[in-house]
């Protein structure tokens, strides 16, 4: 099954700048998630959930609602965290490559800037019009070493999972709208989410 | 000019000359610009720190750097590029805009950060505190910013490094926005750029600034951001520049002014040529003996020292004056000698005096003076006449002279001139109300107000240190320093509560005392004890029993540590805050305490005379201004044994009693009415106003002299006449375009030599010219 799978794949795989044409969302857009992340330091992978906004190039908000409140601002290079009960705390965007990669794989995405997105990562597509994966690979030999590769799932014209991973087996699932209400069990894997990601 | 080879011979020999020394001079001469040359030696503690220590101090050498015109995130970007852009720059030696990174501290320091961060006098790493610091470090994890902590988690759960880092920013926390610092409205990025040179360095300064300008261009994509530098030394980069730009465009007024004047006084040009020729050699005899004697000169030094030495010019003037057709130009230089001679010694006195004023910038003037006055004299004396076409024009035939002179003699011989002068002195001096004497020093090269205003907005913005009021505490060596800074901070702290400062900062917040350190390292657990407890601890929290091993072995080594000391830090690349905060000099160490936002100096001043006599509050404005007075006191002791060597000079010299106070009378006179006039009009004076006034005597002097000489003979009368004409008109010139100057310290030259030489004129015409009946008529 999965052999004929991939082979149809191949066939009709959509065209990495058509899907990511379609993708393209007007600013300001939002979307509900919930982000699984898996450490090397952790035994059971953390999760929060709450909501994605997108209100322009280089600006991008991430609330976490559930299990706490806190607000993160993603505005050019800079980085602002507020967290319930906690002085705010910032940093630059260049100590945290995963989030460069969320925020330029992100917005290009929305952006629809398949010309944009490929000045930074090797693009490839695999599957079918109603199950694909839009692969994307840092160029930057520098934010390769922290990311090794992005993965975005999707259907149609909705992404469904946007998944960062390094290679130390660890990374984020960031569940996108309508999976974002997924339950995923009691101990969840990384392979376990990502073959949720795939509809598998 | 002789048309004769022998006389070729010499000017080519005298140019010949002129160049080598020219050549000497460019080789030797280091000009230098520190304004503390000008300052006498220091006799005070606080003197001495203000000069030897704080002169270069944290306060002056802090450049503040505004970047505004854009949204707050691109300010920021931009205040991170050039952050990063200058960190190795080799003029500045701290470049910070408030972001904190964890790389910035060497590997070997890493575990010391156990013993400078105060949370083990709080709480020890015990089952309850690490399991809190493990609850908050999930949740840091799982927010954007885990990927940036993931890393350093493992070495550091309670994120000891991170409050080291913190401790280590200004205690008054400007405004962050994006990881960087900001104004209170959010609309200007700042930053802080400390320069390895001091603000008294016009020259580093401004290579800082133009490497600060240039990374701006290079880094800046927006046309809309604009960049503001400002600090003491940008302030003196601009002043400086201002200075010179004013400087240049007077001298060549004066110049172009001069070349005309003697056109039209002599009517050829080579009476130009001529009497820059002693000039020149003036100037150039004059460099070459301070570089000779002090290696340096100073830049304050050349621009006065040309001011003063313009006197020489007068010197040919005399000589091409007198000139005649009958009489070998040597033997009108020999006859004009005994007067030039008097008027060179005496000037030379006035100013001989400041080399023993113990102060380094006027010894060096007046070394410039005398050797250039020196030289003019007897080149003017001794190889000029060689030069000198006797034929041609005499000025002491009748004509336009004549009337001028019919007009001077029908003037009365006004003794009595002199009583009114003096009652209109008195009352003018009794009337003016400013302070007599300006101590600020500031005042003489004031930075435009609103530039100050900037300046001080920007610094309590950013919490900068106050430049005004400074803490020292003395000790035998570091330890005992740092013991007692960390005793002070109690009620330094209180100080802040109370809001009498903002903040404060000293060298035991970077380094605390060995005894601090023992105590903290003592109350980390023993590496058993602390396993068994983070095991216990991280029951309940999402992560692995064994990921916290490092952290563990931290702890360990942090145990053993020697104590870190002031030394150890000092070359590191945090060593830079630490270096300007301990002063080590002649075994005694002094900790330098620096405030922000002082509000109130009198609560500052009682703190430090509670805390005991080791604690000294420094007013570095207060210093400065006694530096000043003593300067002063110093300069008028060299003028007043100067007066009374000159008296002697002039009686030697004119063996008469009467003839001396007539010759004496119209510079003593010009004295008081330039002191006077300045007094009334609401002038405060300054050093300068006493060198121009010196000056402005020595001219009168020159005058003085001229007139009392010519007293024989009507056509000796009438060149006498003919040279003060063009003297005093030149002298007037020169220094009226320099009252015209829009700098403080220019304008007091000028205007007080201004004065001077109109009065000095007028009043040798009134009172030195000898009676009429013992003249013979034309």
């Amino acid at each position: 099954l999965l052999l004929t799978w991939t082979a149809t794949s191949r066939a009709d795989a959509p065209d990495p700048a058509a899907l990511v044409a379609r993708l393209a969302r007007p600013a300001p857009a939002s979307v509900a998630f919930q982000e699984i992340r898996f450490s090397p330091l952790l035994k059971e992978p953390l999760r929060v959930s709450g909501e994605l906004s997108y209100t322009g190039p280089g600006a991008l908000d991430r609330k976490v609602t559930q299990p706490y409140q806190e607000h993160t601002m993603i505005r050019g290079e800079s980085v602002r965290v507020e967290r319930e009960g906690e002085p705010p705390r910032s940093f630059a965007l260049k100590r945290a490559p995963e989030l460069k990669g969320l925020l330029s794989g992100f917005t290009a995405l929305l952006n629809g800037d398949a010309a944009g997105l490929k000045r930074e990562f090797a693009v490839s597509v695999e599957g079918a019009e109603e199950t694909w994966v839009l692969e994307l690979e840092p160029v930057d030999p520098k934010a390769h070493r922290r990311i090794q590769r992005i993965v975005v799932n999707g259907g149609g014209s909705d992404p469904r999972c946007f998944s960062m991973l390094n290679d130390k087996g660890g990374g984020s699932v960031m569940l996108l709208g309508e999976s974002a209400k997924a339950d995923l069990g009691s101990k969840p894997t990384l392979d376990t989410v990502l073959a949720r990601c795939r509809g598998e | 000019m002789k048309r004769t080879l022998q006389a070729f011979l010499l000017l080519a020999a005298w140019v010949g000359a002129l160049a080598l020394l020219g050549l000497f001079v460019q080789r030797q001469l280091v000009i230098g610009t520190d304004l503390r040359l000008f300052l006498p030696s220091p006799k005070t503690p606080e003197q001495k720190l203000l000069l030897e220590g704080i002169g270069e101090g944290p306060a002056t050498r802090a450049l503040v750097v505004a970047l505004q015109g854009a949204e707050p995130e691109r300010l920021a970007d931009l205040s991170r590029a050039l952050t990063q852009a200058l960190h190795d720059s080799e003029h500045f030696q701290l470049v910070s805009n408030g972001e904190m990174s964890l790389d910035a501290v060497p590997e070997d320091l890493l575990p010391y950060r156990y013993l400078l961060s105060p949370t083990l006098d709080q709480t020890r790493f015990d089952v309850a505190y690490l399991r809190t610091q493990l609850k908050a470090r999930a949740r840091d994890l799982a927010s954007p910013a885990g990927d940036y902590l993931e890393e350093w988690l493992p070495r550091d759960p309670t994120l000891e490094l991170v409050k080291v880092l913190e401790r280590w920013q200004p205690m008054q926390e400007p405004r962050r926005e994006y990881d960087v610092w900001f104004d209170q409205s959010g609309t200007r990025a700042l930053l802080v750029a400390q320069t390895r040179a001091p603000a008294f360095d016009p020259d580093r300064q401004r290579a800082a600034t133009q490497a600060l300008e240039q990374a701006f261009r290079e880094l800046n994509e927006d046309p809309r951001i604009t960049m503001t530098v400002s600090g003491a030394g940008k302030f003196s980069v601009l002043m400086e520049e201002r200075t010179r730009t004013e400087a240049q465009m007077l001298g060549t007024a004066a110049t172009v002014g001069m070349v005309v004047l003697l056109l039209v006084a002599y009517r050829r040009s080579s009476s130009i040529v001529l009497s820059a020729l002693p000039l020149a050699s003036a100037g150039l005899a004059g460099l070459a003996a301070v570089s000779a004697l002090f290696g340096t000169v100073h830049g304050i030094t050349l621009a006065f020292g040309f001011t003063l030495i313009g006197v020489a010019q007068d010197y040919p003037i005399h000589l091409l004056s007198h000139r005649r057709p009958d009489v070998e130009p040597y033997a009108v230089a020999r006859s004009l000698w005994p007067t030039l001679a008097t008027g060179v010694a005496s000037t030379s006195i006035a100013y001989l005096t400041f080399l023993f004023s113990g102060v380094v910038g006027l010894a060096q003037l007046a070394c410039f003076t005398v050797a250039g006055l020196a030289v003019a004299g007897l080149s003017t004396r001794f190889l000029l006449p060689a030069l000198i076409d006797p034929a041609g024009r005499d000025y002491g035939h009748p004509g336009l002279l004549d009337r001028i002179n019919a007009a001077i003699e029908r003037l009365p011989r006004a003794r009595w001139v002199a009583a009114v002068i003096v009652l209109l002195c008195a009352a003018g001096l009794a009337t003016a109300r400013t302070p007599f004497w300006e101590n600020d020093l500031g005042r003489l090269t004031p930075v435009p107000e609103d530039l100050l205003m900037q300046d001080q907005e920007l610094r309590s913005q950013l919490g900068t240190p106050d430049v005004r009021y400074m803490v020292a505490v003395h000790g035998q060596n570091d330890q005992a320093v740092l013991a007692r800074l960390e005793q002070l901070e109690p009620s330094l702290l209180a100080l802040v509560e109370r809001r009498a400062i903002k903040g404060f900062d000293h060298a035991a917040r970077y380094v605390p005392t060995e005894a601090t350190q023992h105590r903290r390292q003592s109350r980390l657990s023993d590496p058993e004890q602390l396993r068994a407890d983070l095991q216990e601890a991280l029951k309940g929290t999402p992560f692995r029993p064994e990921v916290f091993e490092p952290f563990a072995e931290d702890v360990e080594i942090a145990r053993k540590l020697p104590p870190l000391t002031v030394d150890r830090v000092r070359d590191t690349p945090l060593g830079a805050g630490i270096e300007m905060l301990m002063l080590e000099r002649e075994g005694v160490a002094t900790g330098l305490i620096t405030f922000s936002g002082v509000a109130d100096p009198i609560a500052l001043g009682e703190w430090a005379d509670a805390a005991g006599p080791d604690v000294l509050l420094l007013d570095l404005k207060d210093a400065s201004e006694s530096l000043v007075a003593h300067q002063r006191t110093s300069l008028l002791w060299s003028l007043a044994i100067a007066s009374l060597l000159l008296v002697g000079v002039i009686a030697l010299s004119l063996r008469d009693r009467w003839r001396v106070l007539r010759v004496l009378m119209p510079m003593i006179l010009t004295t008081l009415i330039a002191l006077a006039i300045l007094r009334a009009t609401g002038v405060s004076l300054s050093m300068f106003h006493l060198i121009a006034l010196i000056l402005a005597a020595g001219l009168g002097l020159d005058y003085a002299l001229f007139f009392e000489h010519a007293a024989d003979d009507a056509a000796e009368q009438r060149r006498t006449l003919h040279a003060i004409l063009v003297c005093s008109l030149s002298t007037l010139m020169v220094f009226a375009l320099l009252a015209a100057s829009s700098l403080p310290v220019l304008q007091a030259i000028g205007v007080t030599v201004t004065i001077g030489v109109v009065s000095n004129f007028i009043l040798a015409l009134l009172l030195t010219r000898p009676a009429g009946e013992n003249r013979v008529r034309a």
